[in-house]
């Protein structure tokens, strides 16, 4: 009853906020619903590695980056369009991130969580630098049309192109969902989150499945690599902020809740754009994803000690 | 390696370091220079990992302590020595207000947090145009320290190290060393022998960050201007980290020796490979995860089959 009266109160809360934002500043729930669904669509993988295989993957990004020159390169060498090279993009960065979670992070689930903490660190940097020392830090666009596509309402003009980032979030939180709970795999790979041990008692393969879990969030971080191509530059460090923000969402989603991203982005990325629409605030807008993760981790830590 | 060769080796790498400016010209002394500056914070990165918690916020405290240096210079015309003891105390008091916050945190929480304070200050000090100068930084016009002289700069920088080094050894020798070790072993019996875990953490990452405030102040006087993107940099908290794992964490001595060859090596990297050179340092920070996680003091110890000195 009390987690009822609460979530009508949230729900209350943020109808009325996008109320208010719509009639004052459409452009804010507009650009910030945008940014929601990217920043969403990128931290979905993230939340599932988290939830089933137990790792915090700091090269998140970073991966999503490599994906991102592979696909340039192959629509560069093919003369392909970049949504063309979703799926091909896809099956090459679960390969390779099968192939990565082979060599160095399955060795480290036994770890301490900490020297997971620092092999991931240590396989962003191998990564940023990797791409930094081949293709320098120049940075590389593909020109697309259809990208500039804009929509006018009224006396407000907006580009529509990004909404498809909104459409990816929805498809992967519910086709994410779907896996867990529908397939076989899917439910042997909740098993093995909830209980490696148990899970290997009644014959799962449990290194087999982490594996699979891990291709599986890595094929969809590839085909983010190849439909963020078409909207923006790609540079070295590009994907470095998405690997704070991704863990920032699944922190105040709460790990192993998958659709609760899609809610706790829209926060992010309409307080983000709430602050970037006014000029004294405008070059504040960082510090919010920033504070918001602090905030979320205290009140967390905090919530834990009272119960 | 038994006891006295090891305090003769350290008493002859003493005299090297503070006798390097009559012999070495300045391109050496400059290198040395960097390679002290980031021994001293991989040191001060690994006392506080004595007690179990990673701080990836080593370059926030570091611009901390770099910022509040110059700025007490050019806005309130302090004198340049003062201004960096200055900066050991401020970054000591932030440290002190925010770990009432921060210490209660965990794991990989504390991790993230004190990367996203860094993150933090930084865009704090970037948006400050009027106080802080902006994304172009400020610049010290007159009354710079030593009149710039590189010899000075270089025995500064190794003051700093010292400092540091003296923080380390008196972690490792003085009940510290043991309060910390037990916290980092086991929380829950720590606590039931009696140690306040909260205090001593608190003075770990206290004297830590004054330390690396410490340093971030003799970093800025020593080059006379800081920008949020130079003395915020992620090298600051990178090489640190990678030099400490390298050597072997838990102690003084991994730090240095991680610093030296991790630091000769990527001058000359520098010099081979002018993008990317950084790449070495997280294909070491991954393998030394992987294959050696006692760093290479584990394998020295292994070879030489020595009895001393105190396990970590």
């Amino acid at each position: 009853m009390v987690m009822k009266r609460r979530t009508a109160i949230i729900a209350a809360l943020s109808i009325a906020a996008a109320v208010v934002l719509i009639l004052w500043k459409p452009t804010v729930l507009i650009y910030g619903l945008q940014a929601a669904g990217l920043y969403a669509a990128v931290a979905i993988p993230m939340g599932l590695v988290l939830g089933i295989v137990h790792i915090v993957n700091l090269a998140h990004g970073e991966f999503m980056m490599v994906a991102a020159y592979a696909a340039y390169f192959g629509c560069k060498a093919l003369g392909m369009d970049p949504l063309l090279a979703i799926i091909p993009t896809a099956i090459v960065t679960a390969v390779f991130g099968w192939v990565i979670f082979q060599l160095t992070i399955r060795r480290a689930l036994k770890a301490p969580e900490l020297n997971q903490l620092i092999l991931t660190f240590g396989l962003a940097i191998a990564f940023t630098q990797t791409i930094n020392l081949i293709f320098t830090s120049q940075t590389y666009k593909i020109p697309l049309d259809y990208v500039s596509a804009s929509m006018d309402i009224g006396d407000l003009t907006f580009g529509v192109w990004s909404f498809v980032f909104v459409a990816v979030a929805i498809i992967f939180a519910y086709g994410v969902k779907f896996f867990l709970t529908k397939t076989m795999t899917g439910k042997a790979a909740v098993a093995v989150g909830q209980n490696p041990r148990g899970a290997a008692i009644v014959g799962i393969d449990v290194y087999r499945t982490y594996g699979l879990v891990f291709a599986l969030a890595l094929a969809l971080v590839g085909a983010m690599g190849a439909l963020f191509l078409t909207k923006s530059a790609i540079f070295p460090s590009v994907g470095s902020p998405f690997t704070m923000k991704s863990f920032c969402l699944i922190a105040m989603a709460g790990i192993g809740n998958i659709p609760g991203i899609l809610g706790a982005s829209v926060l992010l990325g309409v307080s983000e754009n709430f602050l970037r629409a006014f000029r004294p605030t405008r070059d504040w807008a960082e510090i919010v994803f920033f504070v918001l993760i602090i905030a979320v981790i205290l009140a967390r830590s905090l919530k834990g000690r009272k119960s | 390696m038994n006891r006295n060769a090891s305090r003769i080796l350290a008493a002859l790498f003493g005299v090297l370091a503070v006798t390097l400016p009559f012999f070495a010209g300045d391109y050496p002394l400059q290198v040395a220079r960097n390679i002290m500056m980031y021994m001293a914070l991989a040191i001060t990165w690994d006392m506080l990992l004595r007690s179990g918690q990673i701080s990836f916020g080593i370059a926030g405290l570091f611009g901390i302590g770099a910022y509040s240096a110059i700025l007490s210079v050019i806005r309130a015309g302090m004198p340049a020595w003062f201004s960096i003891l200055f900066a050991a105390i401020f970054s000591g008091v932030v440290a002190f207000v925010i770990g009432f916050l921060i210490l209660r945190l965990r794991a990989m929480y504390f991790s993230i947090v004190t990367l996203a304070l860094g993150e933090i200050f930084r865009i704090i000090i970037h948006n400050l145009h009027d106080f802080t100068g902006g994304p172009e930084g400020v610049v010290i016009q007159k009354g710079v320290i030593f009149g710039g002289n590189a010899n000075s700069l270089y025995w500064l920088v190794l003051a700093g190290l010292a400092v540091a080094l003296a923080a380390s050894f008196w972690f490792e020798k003085s009940k510290i060393h043991f309060a910390l070790t037990a916290i980092r072993n086991n929380e829950i019996s720590a606590q039931s022998s009696g140690i306040d875990i909260f205090r001593w953490l608190l003075l770990a990452f206290v004297v830590t960050s004054a330390i690396q405030g410490l340093l971030g102040g003799i970093f800025v006087q020593s080059y006379g201007f800081a920008t949020p993107d130079a003395v915020f940099s992620a090298d600051f908290t990178l090489l640190p980290l990678a030099m400490a794992l390298l050597g072997g964490v838990y102690s003084t001595t991994g730090p240095i020796f991680g610093a030296i060859l991790l630091g000769l090596a990527s001058e000359w990297l520098k010099l081979k490979i002018p993008y990317g050179h950084l790449v070495v340092y997280g294909i070491i920070i991954v393998i030394v995860i992987l294959f050696m996680p006692q760093g290479l003091r584990q394998l020295v110890r292994r070879t030489s089959h020595s009895a001393d000195g105190r396990s970590a």
